[in-house]
């Protein structure tokens, strides 16, 4: 269990970048979304030891990590969501370098280690070649690599399929499903997708504050009966909006396609019910913040 | 190219410099400069030193552009190398290239843009820096700094830094662009400041031998990118006077000011390259058209194989490692990219290049070349290695710890197991092999050196104990503190502000004498290497300086790890532990590594103050001045007319025990009641006796009062007996360096001039004397020499001497006379040495010698050393012979020359016993071209003649008697041993060395001369020298010899101590021609006169008729002085042989412009082309000219003034023309 208790962080300025963070992360996939500067990396680099927070702890399996990062260090993979490696290294040594400063062994031996790891993220045929002809997406496999070798017993990715294409991010699903029996792997993404597939709980930050927990059939259900879809005139946006929550609005041939969140769920003009997604979810709470959640939870229970 | 885009860019580089830590600690140092020049600090060496006397202005344009050279290329080009090419390396490391360039921003407009946008803000800098110094020099002038301070003027100030500072800083500026344009590598753009410094500092601005031709030197001058060597050489070598230094402009000729020009030129043209490259780098490589078809390429994303094994087969498991594994890994990674840092590549081919040019230009007394030993070499490159590899390992350590940074590597690095302190010291490590490499290149070309050399093998033991026990501990703290620096930074550029701002402290207080051995982390100019005995002197404070360094270094390793910046710390959190209760507890912990460093810092403190360098000694020696200055400073004392002296040495422990007895004769006319006595600080259980009775002297801080019971009548003598024991010298010395005079295991050296072994009758001037309560010159009355003079220096009187000495059996002991017994018993030596001749001082040299023996003679030198015996015997025995012949038979029985470890650089000739110290003539590096060996010899026996048989008296220019006679006779014993062409060279040399060295404002004429003034030195030995050589010439060779005769005859017994009017008034009876005689003795005794010769218009033509050639040119004395001096129009090798044959001079020509063409000489089968000239001779006063025709049977090359060396004059390599 990862237990985070009122986790603060104000960097100078002041900047509130976590405000009193409440969270247990059982075993297994937890997702962590939010809109850019929720506090999604700043509360992952703490969790990593890579910085220390204003107040507040969080535990590992009962043991104290925030205030002797090294005791997280051993049970860790982690992969940040912006990171680079020695230009100058093969992608075998580099991941070997790695596995050495982690202490990562393995019955097959180390080389053969480095062989499979890199098989699994089909970086095999380029094991050879320097990092720096590595293209991104390349890159991000390899710091995948790094990141679940060795066992880690807690495994925080941040915006990990970030330049892989379909194919790859199906691939890097399976193998984050295969890694989560057993540990705490910790998602932090921006695609509501990725969560809603991969990820029995998560949680969604907005301006540093911790906005929900939940599960997506829960966060779906919340919504259920209180999003509808329409069409309006380019002008007729901002109208709206007065009115009532858009949720997503999109221009399709000359007409903006439009989504709403009503929560009397009273049909609006023009409207149709839709089904709630987990999207929607996560742009109505994200928006309203706490507030918002309580308000669904009311209102689903009126309904 | 957009002006707007362009700007743009500037104004964005401009305002990101400004804010970096590197610009205001720039902006420190330049202030604190500027204040402490404005004291005057730093000078031209002009002008009169007395109080009242002019001195050179600090704010002259000279001045300036002196400082702006030193400044511009020591300090602006470090910090200016590291912004103008850090700038797109930092882009690229920030990942800003991508967007930057995805706008119309042309490549051009970036790389021009940051360029003048770091030129803008270190002009900036210069503006300030200039503004400061004139603020502080006309504003804030002190009392004592306006006698530096000229009027204020703006093109004082504008001139010399548009010419020298502007330069310099664009070619610094735009190099240091494309280096990091092109490599991307921030090591390269540190090496251009270093390469560059390394370089000027120890090479371009240093070098020239009296060999170097004038077009290579004046090509130094050219491609010296500082400006230094130029304006030294042309404006500041040969003084010029301070009135021409305070109110003239700086001069720039056509060739200086154009290179000035090329250089800024280069570093624009540097950067317009780096666009080009970065245009390249944009456009990305050329496409390359394929000749067999492409290898059809493994798509990226294919589906894996169906066997990829399941991530629970692979059984992983992290067990996270130990610190020394840690530390291993960490070094492995470190060392695969240090393969591909090019600057590694490059130091060592410029280690190699500057540790050899260094042992070149290794200079000795006399400024003659120095032989190499592994020793010398290990200890003259310590500071070049300190300074090269302090620079490396600061770049190289940064650059390591930011390296995860800078590749972004740092979140998934510092997120792993591995300890921080396996972090740190596993690339320590690996850049350690930096430093590996570095002392291996070294280390070979030491090793070239020796080979090439040919006459010293290889040892290792020197570099061992120089560079392993002394070096690597600098390195290793310097690396632990630029660590720390980093850690507590936590940024590159304000790790590298910081260090060369504590390289620059280190420096400034070096300069500035305040540093001892406390703070001497690097060992500037600290260690002296001697072949006889490694580092016996301060041994203990070098072992404790090192220790307390190392400790240190155990420390700043400890607080890196602590504070290394692996997790960024959190502001609030940071101020809880700033707490003095958390900050205590902090220091507890810390305590253990504290203290070492500190009871080490302590201890060592202790020992510098308790030394002979030290506070103690400083206080005791103004004691005694304040003391007894105005009551016994020239009180009558009684002199010494037998001594007889006991003493016991334990070389082991710097021990001493003496017991002796002086006969002490009142010769001042007058009853003495009262006389002084000093003795020496380092005195202990000191026991006094009066005619053998036990005596309490009154003990006046350190000079003893002696009250005999009844006066001390004129003619009477008394004894006066001492025993004291002492160690010599006493603890440490200050910051390192050596000693004059000691016991040391390796050897012993202890003179009568001092209260080393024997106390000395009298006030000893000069003791606690400094810049503090250092008083003018005495002005002589006039006529002041009339009457008797007293001596110079030792004893009034000639004295008889007794030394018996005891050391252990291997030591030889020598003193002065001749040895009546030497006998050994229970492993302890006993010599007994008794003066066949009187003397008027003496002393005692020990050491463990070969010795080998000539006529008369005798040289005992370390059996190491044996390079240059043969050439020193043959000069001793020569000179015993011929200087018998020539001056004064030699009244003692043997002439003895000791070896002394040259933790002291100088010679004395002791009546018989003259002691060398062995990098004088024994580590010489002689050639068959120019016998240094012999000419330091022949100049140390001579003063068996001129300062022994021959004692000077006390008065201004009394010294010229011995220094300048000495030089005198060693012109003299090399043309006649050596041949006429190494005495023309020795003369010219001489001269050089007179014209470089004198100061036109404060040389006083030779008969003023006191010894007080920079520039006296030259005087004394080298004009004196050659005064007398000219005074040979007129009045003949064979009258010079017989007037010195009668000189030393009539002046040798004394009381009454001669000077140099008693010896122009001796030598006058002897000269054929009175008159000009006494205008000689006017000019060159009485006046400051040089003569400065030059040749212009000089044409030569074919003569019609009998095919003979007519030279004419115009001869200017642009100099002082009048002096018939001969021209000569010749042609061929006038000395072909290596042997140098005395060949007779030419017939004298007549006084009109008459041809006198030599005949030429029977040319046989293979020789080269004989030797012919045609002369004449001419005498011009000062600023006069003369047109001068010369008729040769022969078609010239050469026009020369004074072929023969016979006329002092400066710059004399001008004079001379070559067709």
């Amino acid at each position: 269990m990862l237990t985070i208790r009122d986790l603060v962080k104000v960097y100078p300025g002041p900047v509130a970048a976590l405000q009193g963070i409440r969270l247990d992360i059982p075993q297994g996939m937890f997702g962590l979304l939010g809109p850019n500067g929720a506090g999604k990396s700043t509360l992952m680099r703490i969790l990593a030891g890579l910085l220390e927070p204003t107040s507040g702890m969080a535990e590992l399996d009962g043991q104290e990590i925030t205030s002797d990062p090294r005791r997280v260090w051993s049970k860790l993979g982690y992969l940040p969501q912006d990171f680079g490696f020695y230009p100058n290294l093969t992608g075998a040594q580099m991941l070997e370098h790695l596995l050495a400063l982690k202490g990562v062994e393995s019955p097959l031996g180390k080389k053969r280690l480095v062989a499979e790891l890199l098989e699994r993220v089909n970086l095999a045929s380029a094991a050879e070649r320097k990092v720096k002809t590595y293209s991104g997406g390349m890159r991000q496999r390899l710091g995948i690599a790094q990141a679940i070798a060795g066992n880690p017993r807690l495994l925080i990715v941040d915006e990990p399929t970030a330049g892989l294409d379909p194919e790859e991010r199906l691939r890097f699903y399976h193998l984050l499903a295969e890694l989560a029996e057993g540990r705490i792997v910790l998602l932090s993404t921006h695609i509501v997708e990725d969560v809603s597939v991969l990820c029995p709980r998560f949680a969604i930050l907005s301006e540093g504050r911790l906005v929900a927990e939940t599960t997506p059939v829960e966060a779906r259900a919340l919504l259920e009966g209180a999003i509808f879809e329409g069409s309006v005139e380019k002008g007729g946006l901002e109208d709206l909006r007065s009115r009532c929550h858009v949720t997503q609005s999109m221009l399709s041939e000359g007409r903006l396609r439009v989504r709403i969140w009503r929560q009397d769920g009273r049909v609006p003009p023009g409207f149709e019910p839709a089904r709630a997604t987990l999207e929607d979810a996560y742009l109505v709470l994200t928006h309203r913040g706490r507030v918002a959640r309580e308000e669904l939870l009311l209102a689903g229970a009126a309904r | 190219m957009s002006f707007r885009r362009f700007l743009e860019v500037a104004r964005a580089e401009f305002r990101f410099q400004t804010r970096r830590p590197l610009f205001w600690v720039l902006l420190i140092v330049l202030g604190l400069m500027a204040w402490g020049m404005s004291a005057g600090h730093m000078r031209i060496s002009s002008g009169d030193s007395d109080v009242g006397g002019k001195k050179a202005f600090v704010t002259s344009q000279f001045a300036l552009a002196q400082m702006l050279c030193v400044q511009v290329m020591l300090l602006y080009g470090f910090f200016l190398a590291v912004a103008a090419g850090m700038g797109i390396i930092r882009d690229e490391e920030l990942k800003v290239g991508e967007i930057l360039h995805s706008t119309p921003l042309t490549p051009g407009e970036y790389v021009w843009g940051k360029f003048a946008g770091v030129m803008g803000a270190f002009g900036l800098v210069l503006l300030v820096d200039l503004a400061l110094r004139a603020f502080f020099n006309h504003v804030l002038a002190s009392a004592e700094s306006s006698e530096f301070i000229g009027p204020f003027a703006v093109w004082n100030y504008a001139w010399p830094a548009l010419v020298m500072a502007v330069p310099t800083l664009l070619f610094f500026g735009g190099v240091s662009s494309l280096l990091g344009a092109w490599s991307r590598k921030p090591i390269l753009v540190f090496a251009l400041p270093t390469l560059l410094l390394l370089v000027c500092l120890f090479f371009v601005w240093d070098w020239e031998p009296s060999w170097l031709p004038v077009a290579l030197d004046r090509a130094l001058m050219l491609v010296d990118p500082g400006g230094l060597r130029w304006l030294d050489h042309t404006w500041l070598k040969v003084d010029r006077g301070v009135e021409y230094y305070n109110t003239q402009p700086l001069g720039v000729d056509l060739a200086f000011g154009a290179s000035r020009l090329a250089f800024a030129g280069f570093g624009l043209a540097s950067v317009g390259v780096a666009a080009r490259l970065v245009a390249r780098e944009l456009r990305g490589p050329a496409p390359v058209r394929a000749t067999t078809p492409a290898r059809e390429r493994e798509p990226e994303h294919a589906v894996p194989s169906p066997g990829a094994t399941a991530l629970a087969d692979l059984r992983m498991h992290a067990s996270p490692r130990g610190l020394v594994a840690g530390i291993i890994e960490v070094a492995r990674a470190e060392l695969r990219e240090l393969r591909h840092q090019p600057g590694l590549y490059l130091f060592v081919p410029l280690i190699l290049l500057q540790t050899v040019s260094i042992a070149l230009v290794r200079v000795g007394a006399f400024d003659t070349p120095l032989l190499s030993t592994p020793g010398t070499l290990a200890v003259g490159s310590m500071n070049t290695l300190t300074l090269l590899l302090g620079l490396l390992l600061l770049f190289y350590t940064v650059e390591s710890l930011e390296r995860e940074n800078a590749r972004g590597l740092a979140s998934i690095y510092y997120a792993t197991p591995v300890r921080t302190a396996g972090i740190l010291f596993g690339k320590a490590l690996a850049n350690s092999l930096v430093g590996v490499v570095i002392l291996a290149a070294a280390w070979l070309a030491c090793w070239i050196v020796l080979l090439v050399q040919g006459k010293v093998g290889m040892q290792l033991t020197p570099f061992l104990l120089t560079w392993g026990l002394c070096l690597v501990p600098t390195l290793i703290a310097w690396n632990s503190f630029v660590a720390l620096l980093y850690a507590l930074g936590r940024n590159r550029y304000t790790t590298y502000a910081l260090a060369l701002g504590v390289l620059i402290f280190t420096g400034w207080m070096q300069t500035r004498g305040h540093m001892n051995w406390v703070g001497n982390w690097n060992l500037w100019n600290a260690l002296q290497w001697s072949d006889m005995g490694s580092f016996e002197l301060g041994r203990n404070a070098l072992v404790l300086n090192r220790l307390l360094y190392l400790s240190l270094a155990v420390l700043c390793i400890a607080l890196a790890v602590r504070v290394f910046p692996r997790r960024s710390v959190d502001t609030a959190r940071t101020l809880q532990r700033l707490r003095p209760r958390a900050l205590a507890r902090a220091a507890l912990q810390l305590a253990p590594m504290l203290l070492v460093p500190l009871g080490l810092g302590i201890w060592l403190f202790t020992i510098v103050e308790d030394g002979f360098e030290g506070g103690r000694y400083e206080k005791l020696g103004k004691d005694y001045w304040r003391k007894n200055i105005a009551t016994w400073k020239d009180a009558p004392k009684p002199a010494i007319v037998a001594a007889e002296v006991d003493l016991v040495l334990e070389p082991a422990r710097h021990f001493l025990h003496t017991k002796g007895e002086y006969t002490l004769l009142n010769d001042t006319g007058k009853a003495l009641g009262r006389f002084p006595v000093t003795k020496g600080p380092h005195y202990r259980n000191l026991r006094w006796t009066l005619e053998g009775v036990e005596y309490t002297p009154e003990d006046r801080a350190g000079l003893e009062i002696f009250t005999p019971p009844v006066p001390l009548a004129p003619g009477a003598s008394l004894h006066l007996g001492f025993e004291f024991e002492g160690n010599y010298p006493e603890g440490a010395t200050k910051n390192g360096g050596g000693t004059g005079n000691f016991v040391l295991p390796s050897g012993v050296v202890l003179t009568s001039f001092g209260s080393e072994f024997v106390p000395v009758v009298g006030f000893v001037d000069g003791v606690g004397v400094d810049e503090d309560n250092k008083s003018d010159p005495k002005v002589w009355p006039r006529n002041w020499y009339e009457g008797v003079t007293k001596s110079g220096f030792g004893n009034n009187l000639p004295h008889t001497t007794k030394v018996t000495i005891h050391a252990p059996a291997e030591y030889t002991l020598n003193s002065v006379g001749t040895l009546a017994s030497d006998t050994v018993e229970n492993g302890i030596r006993t010599s007994v040495w008794v003066s066949d001749h009187p003397v008027n001082f003496f002393n005692v040299v020990a050491g463990k010698w070969d010795v080998k023996r000539g006529k008369g003679t005798a040289i005992y030198y370390h059996p190491g050393h044996a390079y240059n015996i043969d050439e020193m015997l043959e000069c001793l025995d020569g000179a015993r012979q011929h200087f018998s012949e020539w001056f004064y038979p030699y009244p003692w029985n043997e002439l003895k020359l000791s070896e002394f470890p040259g933790i002291a650089n100088y010679a004395q000739g002791f009546p018989t016993n003259i002691t060398f110290s062995e990098s004088i003539g024994f580590l010489t590096e002689s050639d068959p071209k120019a016998h240094a060996a012999f000419m330091v010899t022949a100049h140390e026996s001579a003063h068996q003649w001129w300062g022994n048989i021959l004692e000077p008296g006390e008065g201004p220019g009394a010294d010229i008697l011995s220094e300048g006679m000495a030089h005198f006779s060693t012109i003299l014993l090399t043309g006649e041993m050596r041949g006429e062409r190494e005495r023309i060279e020795l003369c010219k040399r001489f001269e050089e060395k007179y014209g470089d060295g004198r100061q036109v404002d404060s040389e006083k004429p030779m008969v003023e001369l006191d010894g007080s003034r920079p520039g006296d030195r030259v005087v004394l030995y080298e004009k004196g020298g050659w005064v007398a050589w000219m005074m040979l010439d007129l009045v003949g060779r064979a009258n010079m010899l017989r007037g010195c005769q009668e000189f030393i005859r009539r002046f040798e017994k004394g009381p009454d101590h001669p000077v140099l009017q008693d010896f122009t008034q001796v030598l006058r009876e002897f000269a054929p021609e009175k008159e000009a005689y006494d205008a000689f003795v006017e000019q060159w005794f009485q006046q400051v006169v040089v003569p400065e010769y030059k040749l212009e218009n000089v044409t030569r033509a074919i003569l019609p008729g009998d095919g003979g050639w007519e030279v004419k040119f115009t001869l200017r004395n642009a100099g002082t002085g009048s002096m018939p001096v001969v021209l000569c129009a010749s042609r061929g090798e006038r000395f072909p042989d290596e042997q140098a044959s005395a060949e007779k001079p030419p017939p004298e020509p007549s006084d009109s412009n008459v041809v006198a063409a030599a005949e030429p000489k029977e040319k046989a089968q293979d020789e080269p082309e004989p030797y012919r000239a045609s002369r004449t001779r001419v005498t011009l006063g000062a600023g006069e000219s003369k047109e001068v025709v010369l008729r040769c049977t022969f078609e010239p090359q050469l026009v020369t003034v004074d072929p023969d060396a016979l006329v002092l004059q400066l710059r004399r390599k001008f004079a001379l023309f070559k067709f």
